[in-house]
């Protein structure tokens, strides 16, 4: 049978199947992979075992039914015409063969997007990582349901020009990176292939003052910002990169930024460090030893431990932008949302995520009109639902054809 | 702050200079506790007189009445504090130099200013004449850094019309003004000066002498200059898009100047100091070691502040005797290896980069400049 003779409802079963099968830390395969993934990546294993959890825990059959219903109308869209209240019939056709070029450092980040396209019936090849992650997920995927074994393909790289030749087959391909990355992959592409990039953003997060006047919220919320922090050392688009605190509550920014700093503390205990570049420690203590300055003369503070694992910045210059070295944070105090949107606007930041410490109205103004295209909760900036709109873009949609039938 | 250059300051200068003469004429080297004396006083006169860094000094711990021990032990101030703070010992309105410290990450610039000339120039010749001019050769100077009759705040600049001016054979070009390159005159010149068989000098900054090269490979050109000329490289690529490998970029300028590899000299300094590293060998084999004069020693640390082992990468903390104007130990975010006889750098070439999925710093800092 082939893969557009299958039902769709079947083939998310199995890759609900083969995700719960990875939601067990013992399941071989997966202990396998945590091992090289974090060889891979440098990343503490705890920080692997993490990022396994936050992956495939959502994958559930429910999670991406809904999914794929809320966006295609119904899910059998995508097994052959259906009607719509007026609209033509139509059918979710798959766009033909799909290419997704897995990150260097996001884990498994190519996975949702290779399950959609799965789902959607598209022949599919992944340019997978030296640790082989999506190969070996397939595999257990075909384990699941054998007439998917043929159907995707998980293929080794090394370097984007090496991989970017054979890209102008493909009717869609997805690809995650940096600026330049994109541009070369893009420009490899077949002028009439769609091209699902995720460049180049940021994420940020707001303590409001209702929070900094609850000790214990306060406290969870730094535990969470905290995590969404040294995860992944700071290097994906989801990691926490800019921090406003309110002033206003009975606990100040600056007793915040010190809480934030304990908090750390304790996360590095959790997630290591990754064997840092010296460069890293070498930037890292830099905005320390410079923060410390700035305090002597009066303005800001510095909080880190004895071997700089991470910074909490506060106060730090406004004309200066976030300073984008792993497990280093600027804490900025404000007196409301207009005052953080005057700073994100102004270094022209391009946000994935917004935390937010309360959903209130204004705050949710703020993330909106900053730009962010997901708002959150402090410590689950790290863990996306399956469902949700990464980058901005719808899931399924990305790897259909639709196709209308008047008759 | 000290009285308009005040006998204090003008006994501790004549103290510095006498050191940097003695080595500059004599080759007289610096002893441990000689070195150590000298810090520890420039120190303590800092601490009287640059406000910022004693407030620095004293949130670790370190004042006029509890000084440190050795030089090793001096707080190194960030060099990004310059762009924070005045840091100097003198009303800045009277500096006889003022030289701009790049933009980086935040993109303002600071000073770093200089109360008299007499330091930076007896620092900067001695240096020069040691490692580049050990021959005593005339050169003509063919500049590709900042002209400092256009931009008087550029270090460089200074440092090469100084150069040019007192050990020149009379004729200096400049051919770099903001980012335009004068490739055509510069041809015309190197042409003359192989004409009139009058040995060159090219000074430039790493990513000028690429642009050059590009150049010059474009016009299919290559030169054989003049015995006795020589290349002086400084600087890195740090905030360009183009890198290229070092030991390439070398074999590459060799070659299109007709020279030898070791005739390719790079130098070392940031304007936040007031004297230079240069290669101690150029030619050898091996990574380059970068040495100084005696009156400023470095230290590899590790973000603790701590001297980390021999052979270890780190970030390079200096102290340099001649910054007496300002603060006499800065730390760097320049990453070196102790080595015998100086530091090999290392990574000053590339910032610290983002990797991540979608996270492309360079790229974020781009859209911010665009703003």
């Amino acid at each position: 049978m082939t893969l557009r003779a299958l039902p769709a409802r079947t083939i998310v079963r199995a890759i609900a199947g083969a995700a719960r099968r990875w939601r067990d830390a013992d399941f071989a395969p997966r202990a396998q992979l945590a091992a090289a993934v974090a060889a891979r990546t440098g990343y503490a294993r705890s920080a692997v075992e993490y990022a396994f959890d936050a992956l495939f825990a959502p994958m559930t059959e429910a999670a991406l039914l809904s999914a794929i219903a809320s966006e295609l109308g119904c899910v059998e869209a995508l097994d052959g015409f259906v009607g719509r209240e007026g609209r033509p019939a139509a059918w979710a056709a798959p766009i033909g063969r799909v290419c997704v070029i897995a990150s260097r450092t996001t884990i498994g980040v190519a996975l949702p997007a290779a399950a959609f396209a799965l789902c959607a019936k598209c022949e599919l090849e992944v340019k997978d990582r030296e640790d082989g992650l999506v190969a070996a997920f397939f595999r257990t995927l075909a384990a699941e349901l054998p007439q998917l074994a043929g159907a995707a393909r998980a293929r080794p790289w090394s370097s984007v020009e090496a991989s970017v030749q054979d890209l102008a087959s493909f009717d869609a391909v997805v690809a995650f990176g940096r600026t330049e990355t994109l541009a070369t992959v893009r420009s490899a592409c077949a002028p009439q292939a769609r091209f699902v990039g995720y460049g180049s953003r940021a994420s940020a997060g707001y303590v409001c003052a209702e929070t900094l006047s609850d000790e214990l919220r306060a406290e969870a919320v730094a535990a969470g910002a905290a995590r969404d922090l040294v995860l992944y050392d700071s290097e994906g688009c989801l990691s926490l990169h800019a921090l406003f605190a309110e002033r206003g509550g009975g606990i100040s920014p600056f007793e915040f930024a010190g809480m934030l700093g304990r908090a750390a503390r304790c996360a590095t205990l959790e997630f290591p460090a990754a064997q840092s570049d010296p460069a890293v420690l070498a930037a890292r203590g830099a905005a320390r030893d410079l923060a410390e300055f700035r305090a002597a003369a009066g303005t800001g503070a510095a909080f880190a431990n004895e071997a700089v694992d991470y910074a909490i910045l506060f106060d730090p210059p406004r004309e200066a932008p976030p300073l984008f070295i792993p497990r280093t944070l600027g804490v900025i105090p404000v007196e409301g949302p207009a005052e953080a949107l005057e700073y994100l606007q102004r270094h022209g930041l391009e946000l994935e995520g917004f935390a937010l410490s309360e959903p209130r109205p204004d705050l949710v103004r703020l993330a909106t009109d900053a730009g962010a295209v997901r708002l959150t909760r402090f410590g689950e900036l790290q863990r996306p639902p399956i469902g949700g709109n990464h980058g901005g873009r719808p899931r399924v949609v990305e790897f259909v054809r639709w196709i209308d039938n008047e008759l | 702050m000290p009285g308009s250059y005040s006998r204090e300051t003008a006994e501790l200068d004549a103290e510095i200079l006498q050191a940097i003469g003695a080595w500059h004429v004599r080759g007289r080297q610096l002893g441990d506790a000689e070195f150590d004396d000298l810090a520890l006083r420039i120190l303590a006169y800092q601490l009287r007189y640059n406000l910022p860094y004693a407030r620095y000094c004293a949130s670790l711990g370190v004042s006029g009445r509890s000084l440190p021990a050795t030089w090793e032990a001096i707080p190194a101030v960030p060099a990004a504090a310059y762009k924070e703070a005045t840091l100097c010992t003198f009303d800045p309105a009277g500096a006889a130099l003022a030289f701009e410290t790049s933009g980086t990450t935040s993109g303002t610039g600071g000073r770093h200013y200089m109360e008299k000339r007499d330091l930076y120039d007896a620092a900067l010749l001695a240096g020069f004449d040691r490692f580049m001019l050990p021959d005593a050769a005339r050169l003509r100077y063919f500049n590709l850094v900042p002209n400092p009759h256009d931009r008087p705040e550029s270090s460089l600049g200074y440092m090469m019309a100084r150069v040019a001016a007192d050990r020149g054979d009379g004729e200096t070009g400049w051919y770099l003004r903001g980012d335009r390159l004068f490739a055509d005159a510069f041809v015309a010149d190197i042409d003359d000066a192989v004409e009139r068989e009058q040995p060159a000098c090219i000074a430039g900054t790493a990513f000028a002498l690429v642009r050059l090269l590009d150049d010059l490979e474009q016009r299919d050109r290559v030169f054989r200059l003049p015995p006795g000329s020589r290349i002086m490289e400084t600087g890195g690529f740090k905030g360009r898009a183009r890198y290229v490998e070092r030991g390439e970029f070398y074999r590459r300028l060799a070659a299109s100047f007709g020279i030898s590899e070791d005739r390719v000299v790079a130098e070392y300094g940031m304007t936040e100091l007031t004297s230079q590293y240069y290669d101690r060998n150029p030619g050898g084999p091996g990574a380059r070691v970068k040495a100084a004069a005696p009156w400023l020693r470095s230290r590899v640390v590790g973000p603790d502040g701590r001297r980390l082992p021999r052979g270890t990468v780190g970030a390079l903390v200096h102290a340099d005797l001649a910054n007496r104007s300002s603060c006499v130990a800065v730390a760097t975010e320049d990453l070196g290896v102790e080595a015998d006889g100086g530091i090999v750098l290392l990574g000053r070439e590339r910032g610290a980069q983002l990797r991540g999925c979608s996270l492309d710093a360079e790229a974020l800092l781009a859209a911010g400049d665009g703003a």
